[in-house]
């Protein structure tokens, strides 16, 4: 979290997991501390702050991005999409599906961020292979080191 | 922290205008000044968000130019048609850029005003000759992007000015660019390098120049060297004349020495390869 004396305070809208919302946000307050700290959607995780391990990431405007490096202001006007927005009713995606059936999963930290990626990843490509899943993933940091299981269950959902 | 949003180049003035002789941040993608904060720097009195002024975005192709907005992101011109065939050495550069998630937000304004010596973009944009445009109060003005970043982190611009768009010539020249980093993706360069050349005959090429970045304060051409070797002189022999343009240091990534040897060897090979 930054600190600020005098913060400056601004009134923002925005859509978040389908509900429009308006917050008054400190100018200096990111958008991961405004999703996790007052609006409670805690799946998006704080470990690195500088953008190099993706466990903050979520969708902005149907695009991943590292909610630490972004202001809370800045996602005015903006439709996000947290882990909790996936799956809708009810229902997991087949992403998310493959990951339980290849025990993708260990201490789960990082499990939002490789999901919310690996949705990006189906989206951007076709049935990919291992190497562009390697890569496009390469913004997203597993310290259990189980990337093996988490690469084959984005690509057997590559599959369908 | 004030916070204002812009919508438009003249709001933008007048707003410098307004703010005048006061800490003025520029923002654009925040995935540099961000970390910064985290580290502890103080924040600015004013934030200046441009990323609502919509005419510094996106690529358009004038006459016998491309012009990129500043705000168009790393994303963007990855996965340009028109950059991938055009200006190879930028694709390539972009497509391994940091991750996905920094690409979507990253833009090229911000990578060349960031003036980091190991900034992807640049030796893409240093070898086909980039113009960069300035826009502030006092009007536009174009400088070469070798005029435009004088040192590590440093840049010509005057307080109230932005980098508003990147313009490059057309050109029959074909580029590459090479990165070493640490690890294969989500690095930053150890030493990166763009050549353009000009295929002359089947099996042969005209070096038409070569930038290389992290090998001294600002990304530099390897001018004596560019020259033997157009001149004649074997690769072997020529690749030592890359000293009189680097300056190497010694930091948390590498020594100078590996960064001196790994260029002189990756040079070569890449030259070889497009020579064979």
């Amino acid at each position: 979290m930054l600190h600020i004396e005098n913060p400056e305070y601004y009134t923002i809208t925005l859509t978040v997991n389908g509900k429009e919302l308006e917050k008054s946000v400190p100018s200096h307050m990111r958008l991961l501390d405004l999703l996790r700290n007052e609006l409670h959607f805690t799946g998006a995780k704080e470990v690195c702050s500088e953008g190099e391990c993706g466990a903050c990431t979520i969708f902005m405007d149907s695009k991943t991005v590292n909610s630490c490096l972004i202001l809370a202001v800045e996602a005015d006007k903006s439709e996000i999409i947290t882990i909790e927005g996936f799956p809708k009713e009810n229902s997991l995606t087949e992403l998310q599906q493959e990951f339980i059936d290849h025990h993708s999963v260990q201490c789960g930290y990082c499990i939002p961020g490789m999901v919310l990626s690996g949705e990006q990843i189906l989206k951007d490509h076709e049935n990919p292979d291992r190497m562009e899943i390697k890569k496009e993933l390469s913004g997203n940091i597993c310290r259990c080191t189980g990337y093996h299981k988490i690469v084959d269950a984005i690509e057997h959902a590559g599959h369908k | 922290m004030k916070y204002y949003t812009p919508s438009s180049l003249s709001e933008l003035n007048d707003l410098f205008l307004q703010t005048n002789n006061s800490k003025i941040t520029i923002l654009s993608g925040g995935t540099d000044i961000l970390p910064r904060w985290e580290e502890g720097i103080t924040l600015p009195k004013h934030l200046i968000d441009l990323k609502k002024i919509n005419s510094i975005s996106g690529i358009v192709e004038h006459d016998n130019k491309i012009i990129i907005g500043a705000l168009t992101t790393v994303q963007d011109i990855y996965k340009s048609e028109l950059i991938k065939t055009k200006y190879t050495a930028l694709h390539q550069a972009a497509s391994q850029f940091a991750g996905v998630q920094i690409r979507h937000r990253a833009t090229i304004g911000g990578n060349i005003c960031n003036a980091s010596p190991a900034g992807d973009l640049l030796p893409g944009l240093y070898v086909h000759n980039a113009m960069i445009e300035l826009t502030g109060p006092n009007g536009t003005r174009k400088l070469p992007i070798n005029k435009c970043i004088t040192g590590v982190g440093k840049t010509t611009l005057n307080n109230n000015e932005i980098v508003s768009a990147v313009i490059l010539e057309k050109t029959e020249e074909l580029s590459v660019f090479y990165k070493l980093g640490l690890r294969q993706s989500m690095a930053i360069s150890v030493v990166n390098f763009a050549i353009a050349y000009r295929q002359t005959s089947p099996n042969l090429f005209d070096l038409q120049s070569i930038a290389a970045g992290a090998v001294a304060p600002t990304v530099v051409y390897l001018k004596e060297f560019t020259k033997a070797v157009n001149e004649g002189l074997p690769l072997e022999k020529a690749i030592s004349l890359i000293e009189h343009d680097i300056s190497p240091i010694d930091d948390i990534r590498a020594s100078a020495d590996y960064r001196k040897t790994v260029l002189k060897n990756l040079l070569t090979h890449k030259l070889k390869e497009l020579y064979v």
